[in-house]
């Protein structure tokens, strides 16, 4: 049942055209696909402070998308999956997975906008996803907001080429819901990663590839390089942005087994690569120091400070040192970013 | 056998029709649910409807011998342990031999299928060198395939093979140091990892049968016990109450708790393949699962 599909050629240019960016140009010589930047050639990026999860996160979102270049005439009757992260959900780790109250407010906002909104993941180290729902209390939420979800895991699966071969993979599964959305809107936790670094908007992402073709953990993808197979899948997803939820991060030894960070930010962008560069740097990070950023930087955007302009916050206001692991394989996280103040 | 067996009935329906053999209901045939609705249909004596899923499973098995996820999709060939199990309880109901070449080439080939072992690091809390079964090829042994193949190889005379036994000892090597195991890592950059009991009841499921003195099987097993409860989702309790009634360790009312779960399931649009399991799970010690260890200790 491999379905060629070669579908992330100069439609999904076109599709991300008409959702993002009025005033955007496609970077030129952009090696797998263009991003968008503002007039000043810029990219933009939104950071809110001071977010609660009983708070306006409603508004909070609808500002950052729209900060951001994302234009909401282009989504009416279009498909926009919503992808929360529930790799490995514990009631005794809340901060692990993204909060309820984060994926029912940009729900709202893309219901408002006169999207087909669902819901979908593929969680990374639990084969029962109604066990994921309930551990991470999104399935609680998803039936009072009546949201379709699906599961990622199980779902039919089509093939897609690797445009961008940075991994030795020829080709990447897709579940269908994921390859025929016309948005994906990556929700992620601010958390540490204790293999890369940070974990953010692109790393979320590996969750929308399904275990039953790459099993549990996706070991396919370690085995391929987890920094290589981010740019991978990231290049072969239909047009997505981001809503980071920052209000509870994780520190230490995330993804899974950090503590609680609390930040009180919502960031939001509809360049993944520079708002996952953006939030690093909020934790106190080198950017350049995560070798998926590093791999992305001049595929699919950029992360370089002065070729990102800062909405709302600026990233300085909000910086707070995460910890990490005193491991050899981090610590080039904390060498000082060439150039960059940091206050 | 359960306070309300309405639901069963209507799952045995359900899993008697390809409609029964699909992850959701708009989602195309595939092998996994396929056999765990033939092994369940063969668990309450409806060998006709078995048969049905054992022959769809038949024309899914490629060459080698493997059985892959959908029709045509030959890899990753995980569910090749389950269509063996599905066609060997066929054979018991029957006393046939009528899927023998199936099942044999089905053995072969997981006999010769490995995961990829790794050099040892002190990241790493496993013996990362042993091998079981991936759930892909070309990448590391985990839990819940090993165990999936461990239970099958047993159960169609293989218990002595070196891969089986090597399996068994990963199995038992994946356990958490305080009980229980979650997809197949214990201890990771110094920080030992949560258990779960979904891989928890099928690794203990595995096991059963099979002497052991090492105290983290025990302590799983008390683990499992304690962490299996009425609203448990369906998937986990069905795998728990399959490895607990392997041990002869089953909650005095697990059949009360198998109705909502079923419920559950039925008014979803995903997961479906769970129904069959739960249906598994109310044959507690009689499930096909359970028996196809017996005298596989020989």
């Amino acid at each position: 049942m491999k379905h060629l599909c070669d579908r992330r050629g100069r439609g999904a240019m076109d599709r991300r055209a008409v959702l993002v960016g009025a005033c955007a140009t496609a970077a030129a010589g952009a090696a797998v696909l263009p991003w968008l930047r503002d007039r000043q050639g810029k990219v933009p990026v939104f950071l809110a402070r001071h977010q609660r999860y009983d708070g306006s996160l409603e508004r909070t979102i609808r500002d950052g998308l729209l900060a951001t270049g994302l234009e909401p005439e282009g989504l009416r009757g279009k498909r926009v999956l919503l992808k929360p992260n529930m790799v490995e959900p514990s009631r005794l780790a809340p901060h692990m997975t993204t909060h309820p109250a984060v994926l029912l407010a940009a729900a709202e906002v893309f219901r408002g906008w006169g999207a087909r909104v669902v819901v979908g993941e593929a969680p990374g180290h639990v084969r029962d996803t109604e066990l994921a729902l309930e551990e991470s209390g999104l399935g609680e939420a998803l039936a009072a907001a009546k949201l379709e979800f699906a599961d990622l895991n199980y779902d039919e699966v089509v093939w897609v080429k690797n445009q961008s071969r940075v991994s030795p993979l020829a080709g990447l599964y897709l579940p269908r819901t994921v390859a025929e959305a016309d948005l994906v809107v990556s929700l992620p936790k601010l958390k540490t990663h204790h293999w890369v670094g940070v974990t953010l908007s692109l790393k979320n992402m590996y969750g929308t590839l399904p275990g039953i073709m790459y099993g549990w953990p996706k070991n396919v993808l370690h085995h391929a390089g987890i920094p290589e197979t981010v740019i991978d899948i990231n290049a072969a997803l239909p047009p997505t942005v981001a809503v980071i939820d920052g209000i509870v991060g994780m520190e230490g030894d995330g993804p899974i087994m950090g503590t609680p960070k609390r930040m009180g930010i919502i960031a939001v962008g509809t360049n993944l690569t520079a708002l996952d560069a953006t939030c690093t740097r909020v934790m106190g990070f080198n950017p350049q120091a995560v070798r998926y950023l590093e791999l992305a930087r001049g595929r699919l955007g950029p992360i370089e400070d002065e070729q990102i302009v800062q909405r709302g916050e600026r990233w300085q206001a909000v910086r707070a040192v995460f910890q990490i692991l005193d491991r050899e394989h981090l610590r080039p996280l904390r060498t000082p970013e060439p150039g960059v103040l940091t206050s | 056998m359960t306070s309300d067996t309405n639901w069963l009935h209507t799952a045995l329906e359900v899993l008697s029709t390809e409609a029964g053999w699909r992850y959701a209901p708009q989602g195309p045939l595939a092998c996994e649910p396929a056999a765990l609705a033939a092994l369940a249909l063969a668990g309450h004596g409806r060998l006709d409807a078995a048969r049905s899923a054992c022959d769809w499973l038949l024309a899914q098995q490629g060459s080698d011998g493997s059985v892959g996820v959908y029709t045509g999709q030959a890899q990753p060939g995980w569910p090749t342990g389950w269509a063996l199990l599905a066609w060997h309880a066929w054979q018991r109901g029957t006393a046939s031999r009528h899927f023998q070449q199936a099942i044999d080439r089905a053995a072969a080939y997981l006999l010769a299928w490995e995961g990829k072992p790794l050099p040892r690091t002190p990241e790493m809390g496993h013996n990362t060198m042993l091998v079981g079964w991936p759930w892909v090829e070309h990448t590391h042994s985990w839990s819940e395939p090993t165990a999936i193949n461990v239970l099958a190889l047993r159960g169609v005379g293989q218990g002595r093979h070196a891969r089986v036994q090597e399996g068994i000892t990963l199995l038992i090597d994946r356990l958490l140091p305080r009980g229980g195991c979650n997809y197949g890592n214990t201890v990771v950059l110094g920080q030992e990892l949560r258990p779960h009991v979904q891989p928890t009841g099928l690794v203990l499921l595995a096991l059963a049968r099979q002497p052991t003195a090492d105290p983290r099987v025990a302590a799983s097993l008390d683990w499992l016990h304690s962490a299996v409860h009425e609203r448990l989702a369906a998937g986990p309790l069905a795998y728990a109450l399959l490895g607990l009634a392997a041990h002869d360790r089953l909650p005095r009312e697990w059949a009360a708790w198998l109705p909502g779960a079923a419920a559950r399931v039925c008014a979803r649009s995903w997961g479906r393949h769970v129904l069959a399991l739960l249906a598994l799970a109310a044959l507690a010690e009689r499930s096909p699962l359970v028996g196809v260890l017996e005298g596989s200790e020989r």
